[in-house]
C-alpha cells in the first residue's frame, strides 16, 4: 500500500520524510511529556544542538563534495583545549583567532590529502582521528585546562550569554546555517561542489578545479569545529582532552538523517539543521519520558534507517530495492 | 614533555645496554585504565614516574590501556613475557583482568592491584591492593548529602561512564547509604554524564526542564559536579541546591571557596601513585603486606577546606 | 599491476614484486626488524605467540570486513557486534537449565553467541539488500542501536564466567602455538580459499567491481551481499567469544572503535573501499602490522600519546605509498 502511495502522489510528501517524522516524533513527545514543548525545554535543545549542529554544517559541505570527515571530534578537542588554555595565557582577543588558525591548519592538511593527494577521505580523516587526539594530549600534557576567572571575561557571551533573550550559542548556530545555505545554494561555488560531488570526471573536464574545491570544503568544515569550539569553552570554561570524542558519528549521524547522500552530489544544509534538531529532541524527549539513556541508540537506529529508507524509496520510486 | 621523552628513550636505551647488570634494581611493570581522559590519572601517571625516578633501585615500564580492556590483557602478557619483576594493575574492569592477573600469578610475578578493585574471584591471585575505596566514597557522599538536606529532599544523580566499574561503586555505595540513612531523600533520575563537563552540564538542563524542584545534586566526580552547577547557574536555579562529588577536583574546590559547591571527597593521585610503587616495593622486600590497603579519602566540605590543599588537578 | 615494475625478469624479480604488489608486507618486515634489534624483549618466540594472540580479535573481524568491503560495502557494527556475542557467551552458561552439564554448558553458551552474530549480520545485510540504503549508513545505526542491545542485555555491568575451565580455554596451546592464533590461522586459511577458490569468492569481486554487470551476469548480488555480512557477523561473535575466554567475563563497553581499527588493518592491507580489488593475504599483512606496531612500541615504552600520533600518521603514508605504488587506480576518492 505504501508502494502504491509512493508512486501515485507520493514523492512530494516521502521527499521531505525527515520532516514528517519529525513533526510525528514532536507530536508523541509532547503528548507523553507536558514539559516538552515548553519554551524552556525547547530553548534548551536547542542551545544544546548548536555545538554538533555547527559542525554538522561543514561536515554537511564535505559530503555534498562526496568525501567524509571523521576528524572532527578529535578536531574538537583540540581546538576547544587550545582555546581555552590559551585564554588565560594571552587573553581571548588573541587566544581565538590563534585557535582558529590552528585549526584550519589541520583542515587544510586533511584538505591537501584528499583534495590534491587524492587519498581516500575515510581513512585519511581517520588517520587524522586518532593523530590530533594525541596531539591534543601532547599538548596539555593530559590535563583538564580551565578558565579561572569564569564571571569577569567577555569569552563567556559565545556560550553563557543571549541576546534579546535568545541564547547566543543558538543565534550563532542559525546564522552560520543561513551562510551556508546562502553559500551552497546561490553562489558558484556552491555550484561547483555539488558538480565535484556528483560527478568528479564530469567536473573536471567541464572545467572545474576539483582539487580546490574539495580543499575548500576541507576548510569549511574546520572552520565551523572552531566555532563550534568556542561556543563549546565558553559553555563549560574549561575543557578535558577528549571533549569531543565520538561527536563525529553523532555529526554524521545528524547528516545523514537529512537526507544528505554520501554518494556526493546531493543534501542540504537546511535538511541537515532537521537532522540536527531531530537527533536532539529524541534524546530529550526520552529522558523527559524517563527512559534510560541507551533507548536513544535503540531509536536512533530505527529512525536512521527508515528515514533514509524512505529517502532513497522516493528518489527511486518503489520501496524495496530492486536488486535480485 | 621532551623531557620526558628523553628521560623515557633514556631507560629504554638503558635497559637494552645493561640488561640485567645491576642485580639490586627492581623492574616494575604498570597497567594503566586510561591516562588522559581526566586530569586525575594523568597526575597519578606523572606522580607515579617521579616516585620511581626519585628511587635509583627501580625501572618502571609504564603502559596505558586506553580504556580498553582487551589491551590491557595484552600489556599483562607483554609484560609477564618481560619478566618484570612486579606488575601494578589499574584495572579497567574488575572482573574481566581476574584471568590475565591469574596468569602473572602462575609465572611467579605478583600483581598489585591500584586505584579501582579486582573482583573478588581475583584477590587470592593479588599481592596486595592499594587505593582509595570507590565504594566508600560513594558512602560519604551520601552521608554528605544526608546532612546538607537535613533528610528530607529530592535529588538527582550524574554518573560516570557507563559500564565502567569505577562509576558503578560511587553509585552503588551511594545509592545504598542514601536510602538506609535518609530514605526521605528521594533520588528523582540518575542519568550519565560520562566524566564530562559539558555532557554533565547537557544532562542537568535536562533535569531543570523535568523536574521543578531538585534540592540536591550528586555527581560521580567535580568534573561533572561543575558541569552540573553552571547548568543550574545559567537557569537561575543554582540558589540553595546543595552540589556533592565524589572526588574532588580543582574546579570543585574553587567552587566550594566561592560558596556553590557543598562538599565532595578527598582523593590525592600524588598519594595514590605514591602508594601503589610503596605497596609493590613492599611485597618485593617481602613484607607482610596486607591484602587490602586503602588510603583515607577524608570528606571535603566548604567548613573544612582550609585543611586542604587545592587539587592539582 | 605488474605491468608497472616488470623491468628486470629474473629469479630475484619475483618476489621482489610481489612485495610490490602487496607493500604491507614490506613494512611489516621492516617493522620486525626494527623491533628485533631496538628492543631486547621482541625477538622471542614467547613474544610471537603474544602477537599472534593478541592480533587474532581484531584479526578474525578484519577477515569478514575484507569480504564485505570487496563487495563494496562496509560494517561498522562489528564493535557492538563482538560485545553482545561475549555476553551471551559467558551469560548463557550460567543459566540454570544447563547447570548439569558441568564443563559442557559452554557448549550451548558459545553456540548462542556465534548465533547472535549471525543473526545480527544477517539483518544487516537485508536491510542493505532490501533498502537499497548504503551499508555505511545502515551499519552506522546499527552500531548504536547493538550497543543499545548490549546495555539492556546486561544491564550496564559486566557478566563473568564462573567457570574458571572458560578462561583456561584461552591458555591452550598445540604445540608452540596458542589455541587462540590456531583458530585465526585456520579462519584465515578458509577465508583465503572461499576467496580464492570458489564461485563466491569470484563473484564477491564481480559485485564489487561492477554491480551493473555482476546482476546482469546473473550473480543474485542480494544474497551474496548477505551472505557475506552474516559471515561477517560470525566472526565478529566468534572474536567475541575467544574475547570472552580470555576474560573471563564480558564488559559492555567491549569492542568500542574496533571497527575502526579493523577498517584501519584491511585497507592497510590494500582492500580498496570502492569494491572489487582486495584480499586475504594483504588484510593478514595488515593485522600483523598493527599487532606488531602496537607490541613493538608497548615493549619500547612510546608513550600513549604517541601511539596515537604514531599510528594515524602511518595509515595515512601507507595509504599515500599505496597510492604511489599503484598509479592506475584512480577514483579513490568516492566511498
Amino acid at each position: 500500500m505504501l508502494l502504491t502511495r509512493l508512486k501515485a502522489g507520493g514523492p512530494a510528501i516521502a521527499k521531505q520524510g525527515i520532516l514528517v517524522a519529525f513533526i510525528l516524533f514532536m507530536i508523541v513527545f509532547s503528548l507523553a511529556s507536558d514539559r516538552f514543548l515548553s519554551m524552556d525545554n525547547v530553548m534548551s535543545v536547542l542551545r544544546q544542538s548548536a555545538i554538533i549542529g555547527v559542525m554538522a554544517l561543514g561536515v554537511t559541505v564535505v559530503v555534498i563534495g562526496g568525501n567524509l570527515d571523521l576528524s572532527v571530534g578529535s578536531m574538537l578537542s583540540f581546538a576547544t583545549v587550545l582555546v581555552v588554555d590559551l585564554h588565560d595565557k594571552i587573553g581571548p582577543e588573541m587566544a581565538i583567532p590563534v585557535m582558529v588558525f590552528a585549526t584550519l591548519c589541520l583542515g587544510a592538511i586533511n584538505g591537501f590529502l584528499i583534495g590534491f593527494l587524492r587519498l581516500n577521505s575515510l581513512i585519511v580523516t581517520l588517520g587524522m582521528l586518532s593523530a590530533i587526539q594525541g596531539l591534543v594530549l601532547i599538548y596539555s600534557g593530559g590535563q583538564n585546562v580551565d578558565i579561572v576567572d569564569q564571571s569577569g571575561t567577555w569569552f563567556r557571551f559565545f556560550g553563557r550569554g543571549a541576546i534579546l533573550g535568545i541564547a547566543t550559542p543558538i543565534i550563532i548556530f542559525a546564522l552560520l546555517a543561513l551562510i551556508i545555505h546562502v553559500v551552497m545554494s546561490m553562489t558558484p561555488f556552491g555550484r561547483k561542489v555539488y558538480a565535484v560531488g556528483g560527478n568528479p570526471t564530469a567536473s573536471v573536464f567541464s572545467g572545474i578545479p576539483r582539487s580546490r574545491v574539495v580543499f575548500a570544503t576541507y576548510l569549511i568544515s574546520a572552520l565551523c569545529v572552531a566555532v563550534a569550539a568556542i561556543i563549546l569553552g565558553s559553555r563549560v570554561m574549561g575543557s578535558q582532552n577528549n571533549v569531543g570524542q565520538g561527536y563525529e558519528l553523532q555529526v554524521l549521524a545528524a547528516v545523514i538523517l537529512g537526507g544528505t547522500s554520501l554518494l556526493g552530489g546531493s543534501g542540504s544544509i537546511i535538511r541537515t539543521v532537521l537532522g540536527v534538531l531531530m537527533l536532539a529532541f529524541i534524546q530529550n524527549g526520552l529522558i523527559l519520558m524517563g527512559q534510560p539513556y541507551y533507548t536513544q541508540w535503540l531509536v536512533t537506529w530505527a529512525v536512521i534507517i527508515i528515514a533514509v529508507w524512505l529517502d532513497v524509496a522516493a528518489k527511486r520510486g518503489r520501496l524495496f530495492s530492486p536488486i535480485a | 614533555m621532551s623531557r620526558r621523552i628523553t628521560s623515557l628513550l633514556a631507560t629504554s636505551a638503558a635497559i637494552a645496554l645493561a640488561g640485567a647488570a645491576n642485580a639490586d634494581t627492581v623492574r616494575i611493570g604498570i597497567t594503566q585504565n586510561n591516562v588522559g581522559i581526566d586530569s586525575y590519572q594523568t597526575t597519578y601517571e606523572r606522580a607515579f614516574i617521579e616516585a620511581a625516578d626519585a628511587n635509583d633501585d627501580v625501572e618502571v615500564i609504564v603502559l596505558d590501556a586506553g580504556g580498553d580492556v582487551a589491551r590491557q590483557i595484552s600489556q599483562m602478557q607483554d609484560l609477564i613475557q618481560q619478566q618484570v619483576d612486579a606488575i601494578i594493575i589499574w584495572p579497567t574492569d574488575g572482573q574481566a583482568l581476574v584471568p590475565a592477573v591469574r596468569n602473572a600469578h602462575r609465572a611467579g610475578i605478583p600483581v598489585v592491584v591500584t586505584n579501582s578493585n579486582i573482583a573478588e574471584a581475583g584477590l587470592e591471585f593479588i599481592a596486595a591492593f592499594s587505593g582509595p575505596n570507590n565504594i566508600q566514597q560513594g558512602i560519604y557522599s551520601a552521608e554528605m548529602m544526608c546532612e546538607a538536606l537535613d533528610g528530607e529532599g529530592q535529588i538527582v544523580q550524574v554518573t560516570g561512564m557507563p559500564g565502567y566499574t569505577t562509576a558503578i561503586e560511587r553509585q552503588q555505595g551511594f545509592d545504598d547509604r542514601l536510602a538506609e540513612l535518609c530514605p526521605d531523600v528521594v533520588q528523582l533520575d540518575i542519568q550519565p554524564g560520562d566524566w564530562n563537563r559539558e555532557r554533565a552540564q547537557r544532562t542537568m538542563e535536562t533535569f531543570l526542564t523535568r523536574f521543578d524542584n531538585i534540592d540536591g545534586v550528586y555527581s560521580g566526580d567535580d568534573n561533572m559536579g561543575v558541569g552540573a552547577l553552571n547548568a543550574a547557574i545559567d537557569a537561575g536555579r543554582a540558589e540553595g541546591m546543595v552540589f556533592i562529588g565524589a572526588t574532588n577536583f580543582a574546579v570543585g574546590y574553587d567552587a566550594m571557596a566561592r560558596g556553590e559547591y557543598w562538599g565532595s571527597v578527598y582523593q590525592s593521585p600524588v598519594d595514590d601513585a605514591r602508594a601503589a610503587l610503596q605497596t609493590a616495593l613492599d611485597v618485593l622486600a617481602g613484607e607482610d603486606v596486607p591484602l587490602l590497603n586503602y588510603f583515607d579519602t577524608p570528606k571535603i566540605t566548604q567548613d573544612n577546606m582550609d585543611e586542604f590543599d587545592r587539587p592539582v588537578f | 599491476m605488474s605491468t608497472t615494475n616488470a623491468t628486470t625478469p629474473g629469479p630475484a624479480a619475483a618476489p621482489l614484486r610481489w612485495l610490490m604488489r602487496n607493500p604491507i608486507w614490506g613494512f611489516v618486515l621492516i617493522i620486525f626488524v626494527f623491533f628485533s634489534l631496538a628492543t631486547d624483549h621482541f625477538f622471542d618466540i614467547r613474544n610471537f605467540q603474544n602477537i599472534m594472540v593478541q592480533t587474532s580479535t581484531i584479526g578474525l573481524i578484519a577477515l569478514g570486513m575484507t569480504l564485505v568491503m570487496i563487495n563494496g560495502n562496509i560494517d561498522l557494527s562489528v564493535g557492538a557486534t563482538l560485545a553482545l556475542a561475549a555476553a551471551f557467551a559467558v551469560d548463557v552458561q550460567s543459566w540454570a537449565m544447563f547447570a548439569t552439564w558441568g564443563n559442557w554448558q559452554i557448549f550451548p553458551a558459545v553456540c548462542a553467541a556465534l548465533l547472535v552474530g549471525i543473526a545480527l549480520g544477517a539483518l544487516n545485510g537485508f536491510i542493505v539488500w532490501k533498502t537499497g540504503v548504503d551499508a555505511f549508513i545502515v551499519t552506522l545505526g546499527a552500531m548504536l542501536g547493538i550497543r543499545g542491545l548490549v546495555f539492556v542485555y546486561t544491564g550496564e555491568s559486566s557478566f563473568y564466567a564462573m567457570n574458571f575451565a572458560y578462561s583456561d580455554f584461552s591458555a591452550l596451546s598445540i604445540g608452540p602455538l596458542p589455541v587462540l592464533a590456531l583458530i585465526f590461522l585456520a579462519c584465515t586459511l578458509a577465508v583465503h580459499l572461499l576467496l580464492s577458490r570458489t564461485v563466491h569468492g569470484r563473484n564477491a569481486y564481480a559485485v564489487g567491481g561492477n554491480r551493473e554487470a555482476a546482476i546482469n551476469a546473473g550473480i543474485r548480488v542480494g544474497p551474496h551481499m548477505m551472505v557475506n555480512f552474516m559471515i561477517i557477523g560470525f566472526l565478529a561473535a566468534l572474536s567475541g567469544v575467544l574475547l570472552s575466554t580470555q576474560m573471563g567475563a564480558a564488559t559492555p563497553n567491549l569492542g568500542r572503535d574496533y571497527e575502526l581499527w579493523v577498517i584501519t588493518a584491511v585497507v592497510l592491507g590494500g582492500t580498496k573501499l570502492t569494491g572489487g580489488k582486495g584480499d586475504i593475504i594483504g588484510t593478514f599483512g595488515g593485522v600483523l602490522a598493527i599487532g606488531i606496531l602496537r607490541n613493538g612500541m608497548n615493549l619500547m615504552q612510546v608513550p600513549a600519546f604517541y601511539v596515537y600520533v604514531i599510528l594515524g600518521s602511518i595509515l595515512i603514508a601507507v595509504l599515500f605509498l599505496d597510492k604511489q605504488f599503484n598509479r592506475r587506480t584512480q577514483g579513490g576518492l568516492r566511498l
